[in-house]
């Protein structure tokens, strides 16, 4: 299931290792292993309530797994978190920023935090702030923003830092066509210059039009995983994703008296 | 199709059932609420004692009592939520937005509701004493009068919180009324000011009859009126009762009609948090954050980043707004009040200006450790987005560091400017760097204790409206760490108070000052250090801990 032998000994981005997750009595993630290897543009899919966010929050170092770790590009990020974390940029969900600074103070913010040269901090968050359309915005408060305004100023703060790594959780979740087409562009162009993306989704479309790779979630395991073409086998992504997760079908009697 | 209106009943069982889910299977939280309700029940079963055994006092101490206690209980419900607890919001009536519920329902439900929940009970239980104290010395029919007396009074208690803080909420949301919302509270925290003065001044001899001249005007407004009762029912003057039933009922008519009006505004209003402050200044994205006058002191960094940040959303974030402008009113009435009602013994007015030590020292202590209340909790200001810093691995010591610091910056002004207020009016100028010493060495204990507490035991702020909301239940109870926090601060800090009231005539104030200032630094570097070390190793638990749960 892992897909990383095409250039031998490559060290993947990302390697899961056996994450596990347990709140109260509920099991949300039941031992993930998975490989993202190195220049892919990974989608993590899977229905509501599969995990995803959790998965990627311990990846990322910010959730305490129970069991398992993570390595980014060969380091732990529970157990060297300094070395990994440096190479990785996360957009995290919507309302995980401080939204009450503007969007410059915000980049400001982060690059600071990371400890970032003024200057150098100054130079990229106009370049980003440029190219993603809200050079206008700088000065509104970020909870002021659209769906779209937001996940965009996530992904400027993500990349300010030019990290090797991407995670982003559902980038694709309520933003406008436009602001979408604006944020794949952006993501594709970095995996061309060779970085690693991986973000989670329930859009079937958009995987498939983006992604190198993928990987089916469903109660809190892995159930598919490999190269889109691999996973998908020739049928439709969305047959196979339905299939795998194993829903239903509406037969046309239920709720007859709508 | 006509739609049952929902009772006052099943607003209370939702709120027991709430109450009950929210400690379902959470054993902390269980053993939290547990300790709240007996450590309240203990107390308000000595208060009933207290105030039972009056009976055996003579009618005019009894009746200064009942109508002073009344009227602190009226008050303390009105204030105190303000200042600490905030309102119990376990029934959020934006929830209620989308069913078709009639208003008056709604807020007749609501306040049934208000009734459930720990801090009700225990006044219920607490001023039972006054019902008893009634029925002991008068017979049945006062102690009737009594009960309903009580029970009006709580009432009106409940319904006044609800009603000023949800009318605070929609003040401080609207940036127009932030100022004025800031004169109103500091002069509601200044009526504490005359009631404190009465006390002291009733405790103190001979001025019983001046405590029942205050406490027979008292009983004519709507917050001792409902104890005065049973008084009026012993002499047999019913005309008195009925009218005094009257101020009280019709203050809870009027606040509850106040209140439905403002909770209506509130099911609807959308809190934004206004826009930033747009100048021109294009001189980058790190001058946009950190302010001119800041550059220049603090190197840009995690540091000053944290700082800056810090300073902005004081102001910017509703709820810590709301907290900023209580504590620092506080602050600045609390030395202005204590000081000048512990001055000239018992003779309040007419004292010759010597302002007494013990007063001012307590008054500048208190002053200094109202600070670290607000950072008790200080995590769940910043919600999830605290996985930012844990994202780009921020030391736990320093982001305490510069929390602490962008607070102390903000308050330690108004604080020795309202010390050395007292100081100057009274002529007591040399009493300016023992109250400053003081000051100094509350405020870093304070913040010490804060920082502690606030690693330990986060959690997570309800996402409401609201800035005075807490997700009671737990929340009276976690109300109660900021509490405890300043009890300890109190105590910890008591060398450097009792030492700057033994050594006030010793011609060693600077002393005082020196070693204040050096015992508060000293604290909070001490807290600072351990808090951030349980901060590095914790981070993810703080963060779980104040991520706001999905509804």
């Amino acid at each position: 299931m892992v897909d990383g032998e095409t250039t031998a000994p490559v060290m993947p981005a990302l390697a899961l290792r056996g994450l596990t997750k347990r709140f109260d009595s509920k099991v949300a993630v039941a031992g993930i292993d998975l490989d993202v290897p190195a220049g892919s543009f990974f989608g993590l899919l899977g229905p509501n309530g599969a995990g995803k966010t959790t998965t990627l929050s311990m990846a990322v170092g910010v959730l305490r797994p129970d069991a398992g770790t993570a390595f980014v590009l060969g380091h732990d990020v529970w157990s060297d978190p300094a070395e990994a974390k440096r190479r990785l940029g996360v957009l995290p969900d919507e309302g995980h920023m401080f939204d009450r600074l503007s969007g410059t103070e915000l980049l400001a913010f982060t690059g600071l935090l990371r400890g970032m040269e003024p200057t150098q901090i100054d130079a990229r968050a106009r370049d980003l702030l440029d190219v993603l359309g809200l050079a206008d915005a700088g000065r509104t408060l970020v909870v002021d923003y659209s769906s779209g305004m937001k996940k965009k100023i996530g992904l400027a703060c993500a990349l300010l830092h030019a990290p090797r790594l991407l995670v982003l959780d559902e980038p694709f979740e309520a933003v406008d066509p436009v602001s979408a087409a604006l944020i794949r562009d952006i993501l594709q162009r970095y995996v061309h210059t060779g970085g690693t993306v991986i973000f989670s989704s329930h859009v079937m479309e958009v995987v498939e039009k983006l992604c190198t790779h993928v990987a089916i979630l469903a109660d809190g395991a892995v159930k598919a995983a490999g190269t889109l073409d691999v996973v998908r086998a020739g049928r439709d992504l969305e047959e196979v994703f339905v299939e795998v997760v194993g829903g239903r079908i509406a037969t046309g009697q239920e709720l007859s008296w709508l | 199709m006509a739609v049952r209106q929902p009772r006052a009943r099943d607003f209370v069982r939702l709120k027991v059932r709430m109450l009950g889910n929210g400690l379902r299977s959470q054993t902390m939280r269980t053993v939290g609420f547990v300790l709240g309700a007996v450590g309240g029940l203990v107390g308000g079963g000595l208060a009933l004692t207290g105030l039972a055994l009056t009976s055996a006092a003579s009618d005019q101490t009894g009746y200064v009592v009942a109508v002073l206690a009344g009227t602190m209980v009226v008050l303390g419900w009105t204030l105190v939520p303000l200042l600490f607890f905030g309102v119990d919001e376990t029934l959020d009536p934006a929830r209620f937005a989308l069913l078709p519920i009639r208003r008056g329902v709604l807020a007749r439900g609501m306040l049934a509701a208000a009734f459930v929940g720990v801090p009700p009970v225990v006044t219920l239980v607490a001023t039972m004493g006054l019902v008893i104290a009634a029925g002991l010395r008068f017979g049945p029919v006062a102690a009737a009068a009594a009960l309903v007396g009580t029970v009006a009074g709580l009432s009106l208690g409940i319904v006044a919180s609800r009603a000023l803080t949800s009318a605070f909420a929609a003040l401080l949301r609207s940036r127009r009324m932030r100022d004025l919302a800031a004169v109103l509270m500091s002069l509601l925290a200044t009526s504490i000011a005359p009631l404190q003065w009465t006390i002291s001044a009733a405790a103190g001899s001979g001025s019983m009859a001046q405590a029942a001249g205050v406490a027979r005007v008292l009983a004519w407004t709507p917050f001792g009126a409902a104890y005065a009762l049973p008084y009026d029912v012993a002499i047999g003057r019913w005309d008195l009762a009925c009218a005094r039933v009257a101020i009280v009922l019709g203050s809870v008519v009027l606040l509850l009609w106040w209140w439905a009006h403002t909770l209506e505004s509130a099911m609807y209003a959308s809190s934004s948090g206004g826009t930033a402050r747009s100048g021109a200044g294009s001189g980058g994205a790190v001058a946009d954050l950190m302010p001119g006058w800041l550059r220049p002191l603090v190197r840009p960094g995690p540091y000053g980043a944290i700082l800056a940040r810090e300073l902005r959303l004081w102001w910017r974030d509703g709820r810590r707004r709301a907290g900023l402008v209580s504590i620092v009113v506080a602050s600045l009435v609390l030395p202005v009040a204590i000081s000048f009602s512990g001055r000239g013994g018992g003779t309040p007015g007419v004292s010759r200006g010597a302002l007494a030590i013990t007063g001012f020292i307590i008054g500048a202590a208190m002053a200094g450790a109202m600070a670290g209340v607000l950072l008790c909790n200080q995590f769940a200001y910043d919600g999830s987005a605290f996985a930012s810093h844990l994202l780009s691995r921020v030391k736990g010591a320093l982001d305490l560091r510069a929390r602490a610091t962008a607070l102390a910056l903000l308050v330690l002004p108004a604080q020795v400017l309202v010390v050395t207020a007292v100081c100057v009016v009274t002529g007591a100028r040399s009493y300016l760097p023992l109250g400053l010493g003081v000051l100094a060495a509350t405020v870093g204990v304070g913040l010490g204790v804060a920082a502690i507490v606030s690693v330990i035991a986060p959690f997570a702020l309800p996402q409401n409206a609201n800035p005075f909301a807490t997700n009671s239940g737990g929340g009276s109870v976690k109300g109660l760490l900021g509490l405890l926090a300043l009890a300890v601060t109190l105590l910890l800090s008591a060398p450097v108070a009792i030492g700057a009231i033994l050594l006030h005539s010793a011609g060693s104030a600077w002393l005082i000052l020196v070693v204040g200032a050096a015992y508060g630094l000293l604290a909070h570097r001490l807290a600072t250090y351990i808090a951030g070390d349980v901060l590095d190793h914790r981070g993810p638990q703080v963060l779980a801990a104040v991520m706001p749960r999905r509804g």
